[in-house]
C-alpha cells in the first residue's frame, strides 16, 4: 500500500502538487468564503475542460445586497437543494470528460483500460485537481480521489469508470463551489492573502472565471506578491478580450440586469412586449457598458448621456425605428432630438422598474438613486395613509398623485428624495416607449432634486453625469463586487487609491480596476481574532 | 442492521420497538384504525405549505358564526366545497414585539416561523415545513420539494433559516424532471429495482464527506456554520440515496402523468391559472408515490405582483391605492383579486383532493397550511392574518371548523399542526409568540 500511494505521489508531483511544507494551520485564516455564481461555474468548467463540456442543471438564485448580487455569495451556503443539483452537474462533467471522445485530451493513459492505475489516475486528478482548487491539492486530497478512482475501476473493471467518480468528488467538493480566500502572517503583526487566494480574486473579477495556467505559476513561483509580478499579470488580464466577460458580469450586477428575468409585462396593455424584447434590452445594457468602457476606454460619466447605442431587430421594434441593416446586432447613435439619454432610457432600464401595466417613478427612482448614487432609500412607514392620492382610474396624472404622497409629511422626506428622478423618466413607458401625454395631458417631465433642476432624461442624465457620486459609486461597487463584500459597509478609504486613479484618468474603467487591484492595501487582510480555548467550557464544568 | 422508519412501520407498529424511532402519535392513531383503514398497512404523513399574497379583506372573508355551522362568506366562497376538510383562523395575533414591521415579510416570517422576524426576507429559523421534514421525511427520496407557479426560484417560503432559502423549482416542466425525470424509479409499475448506480454515488459522496476536516479547518464562526450547512446537504443527499435503494410502499391508485410542455410562468393570472394546478398536480403525484412528504406550493411572491392583463395597476398596487368604496366600505378590484386568489387556492385543493389514497383521498390523509403576510394590506396590518389548515391529518385533526378571533397568536396554528403532524414539541414561537396551549379541540 506505501508504494502504491509513493507513486501516486511522485506522480501528482510533477503535476504540481504542494510539495513545499505548508504553513502550520493554526498560522492561516480564511478571510473569505463565497459560493460560486452561475455564470462563474460555468465559465469555470468551460475553461478547464473546454467549452464543448455541457452544464445541465440549476442553480441556487442569489440574492442582492446592498446592490449587489456578489455580497450575498460571501452569505449563502449550499442548501440540500442545491447540493442535489450540484452532485448531478458534477457527475455528468466527469461523465463526459471521461468519455472516448475526451480521452486523449487527458495528460495520461492507464496501462490496461480494464484496471486502475494509480500513477494515472493521479495524474489526472492532480491536473484538474489544481485547475479546480485553484491551487494544488494536498496529499491527503489526492490520496482519497485516487483511492476512489481505485476501489471503483476495479470493481467495475474500467480504469475510466473509476476515473470518472474520482473526478466528480472534486468537482462537487466545497473547494471548488467555494472561493476561498486563505490570509497567512505578513511582516509585524499583519496578515496578507497568499498568493492562490490573490491568483483567484483577480482572475474572478476581470474574467469571471478560474485562474488559467500562467496565474497559477505566477502564484506557485512568488511573482504575484511583488508589485512588478502583479503589475504584469493585472496588464495581461486587463488586455486580454476576456476583460469582457468579467465586466459584463460586474455591470450585469451593478445595474441589477438580472431582475429582468422575473419581469413581465400586461399583454394587452403592451402586446408588443416579449421574451426576445426582454432578453434583447439586457443585452443591449451591457453591449453599451462593455462599448463604452473598454471598446471605447470611454469616460464612465457618458454611461449617463450617451446617445450611442447597440440594437437589433426586436429592440428596432420596441424603440420604432426601421431596421434596414444586416447580421443580428448593429450600432446605433438615437438623433439628438430623440430624447435618449444613456443607460438611463434604455428599455431595459426602464422596463425593469416599472409594474407590468404601467411606468412606476418611484420604483425607478428609488432604484437609480440606489445603483448610480449608492444612496438607498429607506422602507416607506408601514401604515401609510393613501387618503391623499385618489382615485387612480380617475383624471389625475401620476405626478398629482406622487405630489400628494410628497405632501404628506411622513413621505415627504423620501419621495422627494426619488421620485424627481422618477418624474423626469416618465416620457417613457413601462416597455421604453417614448410618449409624451398621459390621460390627454402633456406629461411635466422637469424635476427638482439636491437644489438642482433639470428637465427630462436628458436633463437627468446630465444631473447624474455631473455629479461626483455616480462615479464614487462605481468605484465603491466595484470594490465591493471583486471582495464580496456589503457595498454599504466598505469605507471609502478602502477603494480611495481605485477612486483617484479612476478620476485621474478621465473615468475610465480599466484605470479603476488597476488601481484598486495594485493598491498595496487590496491583498493585506485583519489578522484573525483569537478562537476562544476550548478547554474553558470544561474547565467551567469542573469548577461547579 | 439498518433501520429505517419504513421498516419499523412495518414490522414493530404492534411491538414493543414501536415507539424507539416512531413520532408517538403514527402508532398510536393507527390503532384506531383511521389511517389503517383500506389496507392494514399506515400511510405516512404528509404536509404542504400554501403560501398566498395579500391577504383577503376582513369583512368579506371572516364568517360571522364560529364553529362549523358559519355561512360562507364572498373570498372564501371559491372554497365551499371543501368546507368539511377545511379550518379557517380568524383574529391571530401577530405581535411583532420589538421588531419593526417589515412590509410584506413579518406577518408571512410569523406564520412560518412563530418569531417575529429580525431581518427582511429572512426566517429568523428553519420554517415550519422543515421542521415537521425533519420528523416525517425519512425514507423519501425527497426530504421536501418547493414550487413557485409564478415561474421564481426565490418564490420559496420554505428555509433552513438566515439567507438559505430552499429554492423552488420554477416551471411544471422542471419540477416534473426534479420528481420524475432521471433517476425515477416508477413505483407504480411492477418492474421496480432500484438504480445500481446509487451505490457507486454514494461512496462518492462518502469521499466528499471524508474531507469535511480540512474543510472546516481556519474558518471564522459565521463561515464555519455555512460550511457545516453544506455537509448537512452532502449528508442529506446520502440520505436520499439510501431512501432510493427501497421501493416506495404505496396505496394510491395513480399513473405518472407525461412530462408537461414549457410554458410562461410569470405574475399574470391566466398564466398562473395554468401553472399552479399542473405544479400541484405534480406536488400531489409525488406524495402520494411517497417521493416526497413535504411539499410547498407559492401563488406569489409576499405583495403579491399577480395583475390580470389590461388593469395596469395590478394587485399589490391595487391594495394602496384602491381607494375604499365608501358606500361597500372595501376596495372593490381588490376584493375580486382576492377572490381570484382564493380560486387559485380551491384548484390547489381540488388536485390534492383527486388522488384515490386507503380510505380516501390524499389530502383526507395530509395537513395544508395556507398562509400569507398581510390581513389589511392597504395599510400593511398583520393582526388578523387570514390563517387556514386544509386536509385532516388521516383524522388527526378535525376539520369543518372556523376559529373565530381568540386573540391567539398565530403561532397556535403551527403549534396545533405539528402536534397532529406528530412532531414531539412542548411549545412553539418566540418572545410573545411563544405558545405552549394548542386547540386541542382540533386534535383527534
Amino acid at each position: 500500500m506505501r508504494t502504491l500511494f509513493a507513486s501516486v505521489l511522485s506522480a501528482a508531483f510533477l503535476v504540481g502538487v504542494a510539495a513545499s511544507p505548508v504553513l502550520a494551520a493554526s498560522s492561516q485564516a480564511v478571510t473569505s468564503l463565497r459560493r460560486l455564481t452561475q455564470a462563474e461555474y460555468r465559465n469555470s468548467i468551460a475553461d478547464i475542460f473546454g467549452p464543448e463540456i455541457e452544464v445541465r442543471g440549476s442553480f441556487e438564485p442569489t440574492i442582492r445586497i446592498a446592490g449587489l448580487q456578489a455580497a450575498s455569495t460571501s452569505t449563502l451556503s449550499v442548501t440540500p437543494v442545491g447540493f442535489e443539483s450540484f452532485t448531478q452537474m458534477a457527475d455528468s462533467i466527469a461523465a463526459q470528460v471521461t468519455a472516448e471522445k475526451y480521452r486523449a485530451k487527458l495528460p495520461c493513459k492507464p496501462k490496461d483500460v480494464k484496471a486502475p492505475d494509480d500513477a494515472c489516475s493521479g495524474q489526472v486528478l492532480g491536473h484538474y485537481g489544481m485547475m479546480l482548487f485553484r491551487r494544488p491539492l494536498s496529499s491527503e486530497e489526492l490520496k482519497n480521489a485516487v483511492g476512489l478512482s481505485g476501489k471503483l475501476a476495479k470493481s467495475q473493471n474500467d480504469f475510466y469508470a473509476g476515473l470518472r467518480y474520482g473526478l466528480a468528488s472534486l468537482i462537487q467538493a466545497p473547494d471548488f463551489l467555494f472561493r476561498k480566500e486563505v490570509a497567512v502572517p505578513a511582516a509585524g503583526k499583519s496578515y496578507t492573502i497568499e498568493p492562490y487566494s490573490r491568483a483567484t480574486r483577480l482572475s474572478y473579477l476581470m474574467w469571471n472565471s478560474t485562474p488559467d495556467a500562467e496565474l497559477l505559476e505566477a502564484a506557485k513561483s512568488g511573482e504575484l506578491n511583488t508589485a512588478a509580478g502583479l503589475d504584469k499579470q493585472v496588464n495581461r488580464l486587463m488586455t486580454s478580450p476576456r476583460l469582457d466577460t468579467g465586466m459584463k458580469a460586474f455591470f450585469n450586477d451593478m445595474l441589477e440586469l438580472d431582475t429582468f428575468d422575473t419581469v413581465s409585462k400586461d399583454s394587452i396593455l403592451y402586446p408588443k412586449w416579449s421574451s426576445t424584447i426582454a432578453a434583447s434590452a439586457k443585452e443591449e445594457t451591457l453591449r453599451t457598458a462593455i462599448g463604452l468602457a473598454l471598446h471605447d476606454n470611454g469616460d464612465m460619466r457618458d454611461l449617463m448621456t450617451t446617445r450611442k447605442t447597440y440594437i437589433n431587430r426586436a429592440l428596432a421594434a420596441d424603440y420604432k425605428l426601421a431596421f434596414p441593416f444586416k447580421g443580428e446586432w448593429v450600432a446605433y447613435e438615437f438623433p439628438a432630438d430623440a430624447g435618449r439619454s444613456g443607460v438611463l432610457t434604455q428599455a431595459s432600464m426602464l422596463a425593469m422598474f416599472s409594474h407590468p401595466g404601467r411606468s412606476s417613478p418611484t420604483k425607478r427612482g428609488v432604484a437609480l438613486m440606489d445603483i448610480f448614487l449608492c444612496e438607498p432609500t429607506p422602507t416607506p412607514p408601514a401604515n401609510v395613509d393613501f387618503s391623499a392620492v385618489n382615485d387612480p382610474t380617475g383624471p389625475l396624472t401620476v405626478r398629482q398623485r406622487l405630489m400628494a404622497h410628497a405632501s404628506n409629511s411622513a413621505c415627504a422626506s423620501c419621495h422627494t428624495h426619488s421620485d424627481p428622478i422618477g418624474l423626469s423618466l416618465e416620457g417613457f413607458d413601462t416597455i421604453g416607449g417614448k410618449r409624451s401625454e398621459e390621460k390627454g395631458k402633456p406629461i411635466d417631465v422637469s424635476a427638482t432634486i439636491q437644489g438642482k433642476s433639470f428637465v427630462g432624461a436628458e436633463g437627468l442624465g446630465k444631473f447624474l453625469h455631473d455629479n461626483p457620486k455616480y462615479p464614487a459609486c462605481i468605484a465603491r461597487k466595484m470594490f465591493a463586487y471583486s471582495r464580496g463584500e456589503n457595498s454599504e459597509d466598505v469605507p471609502a478609504s478602502a477603494f480611495k487609491a481605485g477612486r483617484t486613479a479612476f478620476t485621474e484618468s478621465g473615468y475610465r474603467l480599466r484605470a479603476l480596476i488597476k488601481g484598486l487591484v495594485e493598491d498595496p492595501s487590496y491583498f493585506s487582510a485583519p489578522a484573525p481574532e483569537p478562537e476562544p480555548a476550548p478547554t474553558s467550557a470544561k474547565t467551567k464544568v469542573a469548577a461547579q | 442492521m439498518k433501520l429505517d422508519r419504513r421498516f419499523l412501520l412495518r414490522g414493530t407498529c404492534q411491538g414493543a420497538l414501536a415507539v424507539m424511532a416512531l413520532p408517538f402519535l403514527d402508532c398510536f392513531l393507527d390503532s384506531k384504525g383511521k389511517a389503517l383503514a383500506a389496507t392494514g398497512r399506515p400511510l405516512p404523513s404528509r404536509f404542504g405549505t400554501y403560501f398566498y399574497g395579500l391577504g383577503l379583506t376582513k369583512q368579506l372573508w371572516i364568517p360571522k358564526a364560529g364553529g362549523t355551522d358559519y355561512e360562507m362568506t364572498m373570498e372564501l366562497k371559491p372554497l365551499e366545497g371543501y368546507r368539511k376538510k377545511l379550518n379557517i383562523f380568524s383574529g391571530l395575533r401577530v405581535p411583532l414585539d420589538d421588531n419593526p414591521n417589515y412590509q410584506h415579510w413579518s406577518g408571512a416570517a410569523a406564520a412560518a416561523t412563530g418569531i417575529s422576524p429580525t431581518k427582511q426576507s429572512e426566517f429568523d429559523s428553519k420554517t415550519i415545513d422543515q421542521q415537521i421534514a425533519d420528523v416525517i421525511s425519512h425514507g423519501t427520496r425527497f426530504k421536501s420539494v418547493s414550487a413557485s407557479a409564478a415561474g421564481d426560484p426565490k418564490q420559496s417560503y420554505s428555509s433552513l433559516g438566515g439567507p438559505n432559502t430552499l429554492p423552488a423549482e420554477a416551471s411544471p416542466l422542471s419540477l416534473y424532471t426534479r420528481l420524475f425525470g432521471p433517476g425515477f424509479q416508477d413505483p407504480t409499475k411492477g418492474d421496480w429495482k432500484p438504480d445500481p448506480q446509487i451505490m457507486v454515488q454514494q461512496s462518492v459522496l462518502s469521499v466528499v464527506a471524508e474531507n469535511r476536516k480540512t474543510a472546516m479547518a481556519n474558518l471564522g464562526a459565521a463561515d464555519k456554520a455555512r460550511m457545516d450547512q453544506y455537509f448537512t446537504s452532502v449528508r442529506e443527499a446520502e440520505l436520499q440515496m439510501a431512501a432510493e435503494l427501497q421501493r416506495p410502499d404505496i396505496q394510491a391508485k395513480v399513473t405518472i402523468p407525461t412530462a408537461p410542455a414549457e410554458m410562461v410562468c410569470n405574475n399574470a393570472l391566466p398564466n398562473l391559472k395554468v401553472s399552479l394546478p399542473l405544479m400541484a398536480k405534480l406536488g400531489a403525484m409525488a406524495m402520494a408515490t411517497d417521493q416526497t412528504r413535504v411539499f410547498n406550493m407559492s401563488v406569489s411572491e409576499p405583495g403579491s405582483q399577480i395583475f390580470v392583463p389590461g388593469d395596469s395597476l395590478g394587485y399589490h398596487q391595487s391594495t394602496h391605492e384602491e381607494p375604499i368604496d365608501p358606500v361597500l366600505g372595501y376596495q372593490p378590484r381588490v376584493a375580486q383579486y382576492n377572490i381570484q386568489n382564493m380560486e387559485l387556492f380551491a384548484s390547489y385543493l381540488k388536485e390534492m383532493d383527486a388522488i384515490p389514497e386507503g380510505d380516501g383521498t390524499l389530502l383526507d390523509h395530509m395537513l395544508v397550511f395556507a398562509f400569507t403576510d398581510q390581513s389589511f394590506a392597504k395599510i400593511h396590518a398583520v393582526d388578523g392574518l387570514p390563517i387556514m389548515v386544509a386536509g385532516g391529518a388521516s383524522g388527526r385533526m378535525k376539520m369543518g371548523h372556523h376559529v373565530a378571533g381568540d386573540s391567539s397568536p398565530v403561532s397556535r396554528v403551527g403549534l396545533t399542526i405539528q402536534k397532529a403532524m406528530g412532531v414531539s414539541l412542548d411549545n412553539w414561537g418566540k418572545g410573545s409568540m411563544e405558545i405552549r396551549q394548542p386547540y386541542t379541540e382540533l386534535l383527534a
